[in-house]
C-alpha cells in the first residue's frame, strides 16, 4: 500500500478523519434513537402492566416497591402529576394522597406531645392503627411513608426528613412550622440512638462555645421541643419523641 | 389486683424530665395535663379514694424507683392545687393535709349509688354505711369498699337532693334513701 506523503497525503489523511467522525456520529445518533425507542416500548409496557396490576400496586407492599424501582428507573414518577396518566387511569397516586392524609394527621395529634419531632418507626406504628385492621390496610412501609412525605412537601415547609448524617440512628420526621437551623439538625444528628444530651456531650462532641450551645438549647425549650429533666447527676434535655420512639423499638406502650 | 405497671397507663413515668417542672409553660400545661390524668387513672384502677399530704413519698404514681425519680414537695403542691382547681380533689382540713380524690364527681358517685339503690329495692329501707361499704350484698357495686369520707361525702350530695337521709344511732352510722 502507498503511504500518503506529502500535501496530498495529509489531506488524504483528513478526509478520512472527517468521514470516519462523521460515520461515528451518526452510529451514535442511530444509537441514542434506537435508545428512545426501546425506552418508548418499556414505558407503554410499563403501562400496561400497571394498568394490569393495579390492584397489586395498590394492596401489595412488596410489589408496589418494586413498581416504584422499576419507575425510577426510566425516569418515570407515577406521582408526579395529580392530572397524569398515572393517577387518574391508574389511580396510583391515590393510594399516598391518602397516606399523606394519614400522616398529618399522626403528626398533628402527637405534636402536643413530642413537640412535632417524630421518628419514622413510631409514625408508621401510628399510621398503621389509623389504618384499620384489613391486610392492605396495614401493608404500608417506610418507604411508602417516606413517599407520602415527599409529596406532602409541595405544600410547604411544614414537612421535613432528618436522616442521621453517618447512617447510624434513626429517620426523624420533623412537622414544625418553620425550619430547624443547622445548629439544632446537628444536635439530633449527634444523639444517634439516645434520646437526650447535656450541655457537657454537646460542647465535647461538637467543640461549640456555651453561648451557641445556650441559644440552641433556649430556641428548643421554647419550642416545646425538649424537656428539662434537673433530677440527675447534670441537667439533662430530652426529646420526648426520641423517648417513646425508643419505647416503640423496644415493644413497650406509647 | 395484680401488680399494675404505672408506666403502663402513661409512659410519661419512665420519661425522667416528667419529674422536674418544666419552665416553658406550654410544656408545663402538657406535663400537668398527663400528671393529673396519670393520678386520677391510678386512683381510679386501685380505687384510691382519698390522699395524705404526709404520706405523699410513698404514694407510687409519685416516684419512679426504675429511672430513681421522685417529685419534690413543691411539684406535688402545684400538681395538688392543679387538681384542686380541676375539682378532681376536695380537701378535708385547713391545713390541705387530707383530701379526697375524685376520679369520678360527688354528683355521678350520687347517681351511682341511688340507682344501685333503686335496682336492688332498697328505697325506704335503713342501711348502716358499714354493710352497705362492706357488706356481701354490695360486693359487686362499684362503691363497695370506698373510703368512709368519700362515702359521707356523696351521701351529703343525695341528702341534698332529698334522696337521702343520714343519721347516727348510738355510734353507727345509718341511711335511709327515699
Amino acid at each position: 500500500m502507498r503511504r500518503g506523503v506529502g500535501i496530498g497525503g495529509i489531506n488524504q489523511q483528513l478526509l478520512e478523519k472527517a468521514k470516519f467522525s462523521e460515520k461515528g456520529s451518526e452510529l451514535a445518533r442511530d444509537h441514542l434513537e434506537k435508545l428512545a425507542k426501546q425506552f418508548e416500548t418499556f414505558r407503554d409496557n410499563l403501562e400496561k402492566f400497571a394498568e394490569k396490576h393495579r390492584n397489586e400496586i395498590k394492596k401489595d407492599l412488596k410489589f408496589r416497591q418494586q413498581f416504584q424501582d422499576m419507575c425510577a428507573t426510566v425516569g418515570v414518577d407515577p406521582l408526579a402529576s395529580s392530572k397524569g396518566f398515572w393517577s387518574q387511569v391508574l389511580g396510583v397516586g391515590d393510594f399516598y394522597y391518602e397516606l399523606a392524609v394519614q400522616i398529618v394527621e399522626v403528626c398533628v395529634a402527637t405534636s402536643a406531645q413530642n413537640g412535632g419531632l417524630i421518628s419514622l418507626d413510631e409514625l408508621l406504628l401510628r399510621v398503621r392503627k389509623a389504618r384499620g385492621k384489613s391486610k392492605s390496610a396495614q401493608d404500608v412501609s417506610t418507604d411508602d411513608i417516606l413517599r407520602a412525605i415527599k409529596k406532602l412537601r409541595a405544600l410547604g415547609d411544614g414537612f421535613a426528613v432528618i436522616e442521621p448524617t453517618n447512617g447510624q440512628g434513626r429517620i426523624l420526621i420533623q412537622c414544625i412550622p418553620g425550619e430547624l437551623s443547622m445548629d439544632h439538625t446537628a444536635i439530633l444528628n449527634s444523639l444517634q440512638t439516645r434520646s437526650s444530651f447535656t450541655k457537657e456531650q454537646l460542647r465535647d462532641q461538637l467543640k461549640w462555645s456555651d453561648e451557641r450551645i445556650e441559644a440552641a438549647i433556649d430556641f428548643m425549650v421554647k419550642e416545646g421541643l425538649v424537656w428539662i429533666d434537673n433530677n440527675g447527676r447534670y441537667t439533662e434535655y430530652y426529646f420526648p419523641g426520641l423517648f417513646t420512639a425508643q419505647r416503640v423499638t423496644n415493644g413497650e406502650s406509647v | 389486683m395484680a401488680a399494675t405497671k404505672i408506666s403502663d397507663i402513661s409512659w410519661h413515668h419512665d420519661f425522667p424530665p416528667f419529674f422536674t417542672l418544666q419552665p416553658n409553660l406550654d410544656t408545663r400545661r402538657k406535663q400537668l395535663d398527663a400528671w393529673c390524668s396519670l393520678v386520677l387513672d391510678y386512683c381510679r384502677l386501685k380505687k384510691v379514694c382519698t390522699f395524705d399530704v404526709n404520706d405523699a413519698s410513698k404514694f407510687p404514681p409519685f416516684f419512679n424507683a426504675k429511672i430513681n425519680r421522685q417529685l419534690d414537695n413543691n411539684f406535688i403542691q402545684v400538681l395538688l392545687e392543679e387538681l384542686r382547681s380541676r375539682g378532681n380533689i376536695e380537701w378535708e382540713d385547713k391545713h390541705k393535709r387530707r383530701c379526697l380524690v375524685l376520679w369520678k364527681s360527688p354528683e355521678e358517685w350520687a347517681k351511682t349509688i341511688y340507682q344501685w339503690i333503686t335496682a336492688h329495692g332498697m328505697n325506704g329501707t335503713v342501711c348502716t354505711f358499714y354493710e352497705l361499704l362492706h357488706g356481701d350484698d354490695t360486693r359487686s357495686a362499684e362503691f363497695h369498699n370506698i373510703d368512709p369520707h368519700l362515702f359521707r361525702r356523696v351521701l351529703m350530695e343525695l341528702e341534698k337532693r332529698g334522696q337521702a337521709t343520714v343519721f347516727s344511732d348510738n355510734g353507727a352510722d345509718g341511711v335511709k334513701f327515699s
